[in-house]
C-alpha cells in the first residue's frame, strides 16, 4: 500500500471538558477523494479544523498528523498551509472587504515549495463566474460565487491535500452535485480531497471512500461502492431525510 | 450554617477586625485607607462583575464625593452629615448624567466613554479655579458625625479606623444584599444575555442606569471618607494610580466574590504600605499585578468579560453560565 | 498673537499630533488592538532621546534611532504579554492591561531617569527665523516634513501592494487570513513594533517643544485618541487630516478662548461623536456576520 499523503492519528479534539472529536486513525491516499459524513454535530468540521489546527473557537487538540510523512500536528495553521494544507471552511469564508481579484492574488504557493498553485487562467477556466466578478467586492458575491471564490483560493495555494467543510451547505440541490462534480474533477495524483459533507446521498455519488462519523468516533469506513448497502450509512439517509 | 450563628461569628469577626490594627501595633492609617479605596472598588465592581462592562469613570465619582466634602466643609463650613449627603448626591448625578449618555454604549466604546470622561473631569479639576484648581482643597476638618448629645468624632487615624471599618462593612452587606435582590438577578440576565432579558420583559436600559448609578455611590462615600483621612483632596485623584489600584483590587482576586476586591486592595496596599520599595518599585509592582492578573493569569478578568471571540464558536453549543433565577 | 500666527502654530501642532496618532492609527486599522499605554511610550522615548545626547553625548540623529529601538522594544514585550488577549480580540482586557502597563513604564521611567524634569535640546531647536510674523524653529519645520513623509510612505504602503493587502486581509478576519498562509502572530508583532517605534519617533521629534517629565503622556494618549476616532478607525489619510485639524483648533481655541480648556474641548466633541456614532467605530462590530 503506498504512503498515504495525508495520515491523523490518535486525534482529538475537547471543548471545555467535552470531547468533540476521538479518532484513532484516519488517513488519505494520494490521489483519493475522502468524504467524512455524518449528522449535524458528528464533529465533521471539528474533524478538518483539527487537521489544521484552525478553529474560530478556543478547542484543545492532540494527537499526529502527518503531511508526505511529515509530522505538522504541533504547526500552527499558517505553517500547515504552506507545506501544502488548504482548508475551506464552512460557508465559503471570503474577505468581504477585499476585491475578487484580490481575495485571489492574497493566496500564493510559497517560493522554494517546488508545487504549484492554479494560476488565473485555471481559476477562470474552472469558475467562469468569477472571472466576470473580479472586480466586485466579497461582500458582493453571492453564496455559491463565494464557495467558488473560496475554492479557488485554496487551489491558488497549491495544496497536496484540500479539506473542504460542506461545499454544498446552502445551495440549491442541483447546484449541490455540480460543486461536488467539480470537486471530483480537482482531485489528480497531486491532489488529495477530504470532503465533510451533510448530504450524504449526493456525497456517495463522487467519492472513493466513505468515513461515518457519529459522536465524534468513527462508526464506520469504506470504500464508497461497500459502503452504499452498509445499514448505518442507510441509517445515516434516514436522519438526513429526517433532519 | 444557621442564620443566628452566621449573624454572630460575623459580629466576632467584626469585633476582631476593628481591634485588629491596634493589636498589630497601630496600624490604624493603613487600615483605614484600605478599607475606603476597598468601598471605592466595589462600585466598579458592582459594575464589572454584574453589570458586565468596565467603567474607567469610577475614579471621577470617587473624586466628585471627595470634591464635595472638601469644598463644602472648608468653604461652608458644612457638617459631615451633610457632606456625606452631598458626596452622594454629587455621584449619583454624574452617574446619572454619564449613565444616560452610555445608555446604548457596550464594551469597548462603553469603557473609551467612560475614560474620556474622566479625562474631561481631570481637566476641569486642574483648571477650575472654584474647585481649586491644581492646588486643590486642603485643611479639611476632621470627621464629626456627633447626632446631638451623641459625640461621634474622629481627630486621627485610630479614631477613623471604626468609623471606615463601618462603611466597609455596610458596602458588604449592600453588595450581598444587591446580588440577591431582583436588581441584581436583572443586572446578572442583562450581562449574560441582553435580548433574552428584553424578552422577559426587562428594561434593559433602566437596569443599566440604575446599577451604574448606584455603584457611583459606594465611590462616592468611599471618597467622603476618603477627604476626612487625607485633610486633602486635589486633581491627583484622576491620576492613572487611583484608576489602576480600583482595576486591579476588582480583577486581582477573581470575580463576583464578595471579598475580592477587599483582599485585592487589602494586597496592594499592604504592600505600598508595609513592603514598600518606593513609589517607582511600587508602580511596577501595581502595573505588573494588572497586567498579569488579566494577560497572564487565566481566569483573571478574563472569566468575567469573555469577550473570546465575538464570533459564536463552530458548536452551536456555545457554553453560557445557566442564568440566576430572577 | 494674530490669526496668521495661530494658524502656522495649528499647522505645526497638527503635524506633531499627526505623528504622535500615527502609531495607534496603524495599530487600530490592522490589528484591531489599542495602546493606553502609548502615552508612556512617549514619555519614555522622549527621555531615552535626552539621556542619548545629554549622557551619552550621542547625535541627535543617533538619538533617534536608539529612542526608536527602545519604542520597538517596549512594544515587542507588550505584544507578547498579551497574545492571548489579541487572538480573543478582547478590547475591554487589552485596554486595561495596557493602562496597567502605562503605570508600570512610569515606574521604570522614574527609577532609570529620576524625577526632575529635563529639556531636550536639538541643534535645529536653536534655529528659529521669523514666518508672516510667527517664529518658527528649525525643529517645527523638521517636524512638518517629517509628518508629511512618514504620512506619505504609510499611505502608498498600506494602500497598495501585498504588504497593504496583508494588513487589510488580518484586520478583517484574521482566522481567515491564516488559511491563507498568513503568520498572524507575526504582523500582530509587527504591527506592535511599529506602534512602539512611530511613537518614539514622534517623540524624539515633538519632546524638545516641551520639558520631559515622567508624568507627561497623558495629553498624548488623549489627542491620539480624538485624531484616531475621528480620522476614521484606521484610516491613515484621516487620521492626518484630523491631526492637522485638532492642531489648528487647538491653537486657535488656545489663542482666542482659552489654552488650558484646549484639549479639553477636542475631547468633549469626541465624546459627543462616541455617543451619537458609536458604530462609527466600527469595533466590535466585527462579530456580526
Amino acid at each position: 500500500m503506498t504512503r498515504p499523503v495525508l495520515e491523523a492519528r490518535d486525534l482529538r479534539v475537547a471543548y471545555g471538558g467535552n470531547v468533540a472529536l476521538d479518532i484513532p486513525r484516519l488517513a488519505v491516499a494520494p490521489g483519493e477523494l475522502v468524504g467524512v459524513v455524518g449528522a449535524n454535530g458528528a464533529g465533521k468540521s471539528t474533524l478538518v479544523n483539527a487537521l489544521l489546527g484552525w478553529s474560530r473557537g478556543a478547542p484543545s487538540v492532540s494527537g499526529s498528523v502527518r503531511l508526505d510523512g511529515e509530522e505538522i500536528g504541533a504547526r500552527p495553521p499558517h505553517a500547515r498551509v504552506a507545506r501544502g494544507l488548504a482548508l475551506v471552511p464552512e460557508g465559503g469564508a471570503v474577505f468581504l472587504r477585499l476585491s475578487v481579484a484580490d481575495n485571489l492574488a492574497a493566496a500564493n504557493v510559497p517560493r522554494g515549495s517546488g508545487r504549484r498553485g492554479y494560476d488565473e487562467e485555471e481559476v477562470y477556466a474552472l469558475f467562469p463566474r468569477l472571472q466576470e466578478r473580479l472586480h466586485h467586492a466579497g461582500s458582493a458575491l453571492s453564496g455559491g460565487e463565494r464557495q467558488m471564490l473560496a475554492i479557488a483560493r485554496a487551489l491558488r495555494l497549491g495544496p497536496r491535500v484540500l479539506l473542504l467543510d460542506e461545499p454544498s451547505i446552502g445551495l440549491a440541490p442541483r447546484l449541490v452535485s455540480e460543486v461536488l462534480r467539480t470537486v471530483r474533477g480537482l482531485v489528480g495524483p497531486n491532489l488529495s480531497v477530504l470532503l465533510v459533507e451533510q448530504n450524504v446521498r449526493a456525497a456517495i455519488e463522487v467519492v472513493d471512500r466513505l468515513v461515518l462519523l457519529e459522536r465524534g468516533r468513527i462508526l464506520a469506513e469504506g470504500p464508497a461502492a461497500a459502503m452504499r448497502d452498509d445499514p448505518r450509512i442507510l441509517a445515516a439517509y434516514l436522519g438526513e431525510a429526517v433532519a | 450554617m444557621r442564620g443566628p450563628l452566621r449573624a454572630l461569628l460575623a459580629a466576632v469577626a467584626a469585633a476582631a477586625l476593628l481591634l485588629l490594627p491596634g493589636w498589630a501595633g497601630g496600624l490604624h492609617g493603613a487600615f483605614a485607607v484600605i478599607a475606603i479605596m476597598a468601598v471605592a472598588a466595589y462600585g466598579l465592581d458592582i459594575v464589572v462583575s454584574d453589570l458586565g462592562e468596565v467603567s474607567l469613570a469610577h475614579t471621577v465619582f470617587f473624586a466628585a464625593g471627595a470634591y464635595a466634602t472638601a469644598l463644602l466643609s472648608t468653604r461652608l463650613g458644612a457638617g459631615s452629615w451633610a457632606t456625606l449627603a452631598a458626596a452622594l448626591t454629587a455621584g449619583a448625578l454624574l452617574a446619572a448624567a454619564l449613565g444616560l449618555v452610555t445608555l446604548r454604549l457596550r464594551e469597548f466604546v462603553f469603557s473609551l466613554v467612560t475614560y474620556a470622561a474622566t479625562v474631561v473631569a481631570a481637566a476641569v479639576a486642574h483648571n477650575w479655579p472654584l474647585l481649586g484648581g491644581s492646588d486643590g482643597v486642603s485643611a479639611i476638618p476632621t470627621l464629626d458625625l456627633s447626632v446631638g448629645p451623641l459625640r461621634l468624632a474622629a481627630g486621627n487615624d485610630a479614631q477613623l479606623w471604626p468609623y471606615a471599618l463601618v462603611l466597609l462593612l455596610l458596602t458588604l452587606y449592600a453588595v450581598r444584599q444587591f446580588r440577591r435582590s431582583r436588581l441584581g438577578a436583572m443586572a446578572m440576565m442583562v450581562h449574560l444575555n441582553p435580548r433574552l432579558a428584553t424578552m422577559s420583559g426587562i428594561d434593559v436600559g433602566r437596569v443599566r442606569l440604575l446599577v451604574f448609578v448606584l455603584s457611583s455611590l459606594f465611590s462616592a462615600a468611599a471618597g467622603w471618607l476618603y477627604a476626612y483621612q487625607r485633610a486633602y483632596v486635589g486633581p491627583d485623584l484622576f491620576e492613572t494610580y487611583f484608576l489602576v489600584l480600583m482595576l486591579t483590587a476588582v480583577v486581582l482576586v477573581g470575580r463576583r466574590r464578595l471579598l475580592a476586591p477587599l483582599i485585592g486592595t487589602a494586597l496592594i496596599v499592604g504592600q505600598e504600605r508595609f513592603l514598600s520599595f518606593g513609589g517607582d518599585v511600587n508602580a511596577i509592582i501595581l502595573g505588573g499585578a494588572l497586567v498579569t492578573a488579566l494577560a497572564i493569569l487565566p481566569g483573571g478578568l478574563d472569566g468575567t468579560l469573555r469577550r473570546l471571540f465575538a464570533r459564536p464558536a463552530p458548536r452551536p453549543t456555545a457554553e453560557r453560565e445557566p442564568l440566576p433565577q430572577p | 498673537m494674530n490669526l496668521v500666527q495661530q494658524l502656522i502654530n495649528g499647522v505645526v501642532l497638527g503635524h506633531a499630533y499627526a505623528l504622535i496618532a500615527i502609531g495607534w492609527t496603524v495599530l487600530l486599522g490592522v490589528a484591531r488592538l489599542v495602546n493606553f499605554g502609548h502615552g508612556q511610550i512617549y514619555m519614555l522615548a522622549a527621555f531615552v532621546t535626552w539621556w542619548a545626547t545629554a549622557s551619552l553625548g550621542l547625535p541627535y540623529p543617533l538619538a533617534i534611532l536608539l529612542a526608536m529601538g527602545a519604542g520597538v522594544l517596549v512594544g515587542l514585550v507588550m505584544q507578547a504579554a498579551m497574545l492571548r488577549l489579541t487572538f480573543a480580540q478582547d478590547l475591554v482586557s487589552i485596554m486595561i492591561v495596557t493602562l496597567g502597563f502605562g503605570h508600570l513604564m512610569r515606574g521604570v521611567a522614574g527609577l532609570v531617569f529620576g524625577g526632575n524634569p529635563q529639556v531636550l535640546e536639538t541643534p535645529l531647536s536653536l534655529v528659529d527665523f521669523e514666518l508672516a510674523g510667527a517664529w518658527v524653529t528649525g525643529q517645527d519645520l523638521l517636524i512638518v516634513a517629517a509628518g508629511i513623509l512618514v504620512f506619505v510612505l504609510l499611505h502608498y504602503g498600506l494602500e497598495r501592494g501585498s504588504l497593504g493587502r496583508t494588513a487589510r486581509m488580518v484586520a478583517e478576519d484574521p482566522k481567515l487570513a491564516q488559511l491563507a498562509g498568513i503568520d498572524v502572530r507575526r504582523v500582530y508583532f509587527a504591527v506592535f513594533a511599529f506602534e512602539g517605534a512611530a511613537v518614539a519617533l514622534a517623540a524624539a521629534l515633538v519632546a524638545p517643544r516641551t520639558p520631559i517629565l515622567t508624568s507627561i503622556g497623558f495629553e498624548e494618549v488623549i489627542v491620539t485618541f480624538v485624531v484616531v476616532v475621528l480620522g476614521g478607525i484606521g484610516s491613515v489619510a484621516g487620521s492626518y487630516v484630523a491631526g492637522l485639524g485638532l492642531g489648528v483648533f487647538t491653537a486657535l481655541f488656545g489663542g482666542f478662548v482659552s489654552p488650558a480648556y484646549a484639549t479639553t474641548a477636542a475631547f468633549a466633541v469626541l465624546i459627543v461623536v462616541l455617543v451619537l456614532r458609536p458604530g462609527g467605530l466600527s469595533l466590535g462590530g466585527r462579530a456580526g456576520r
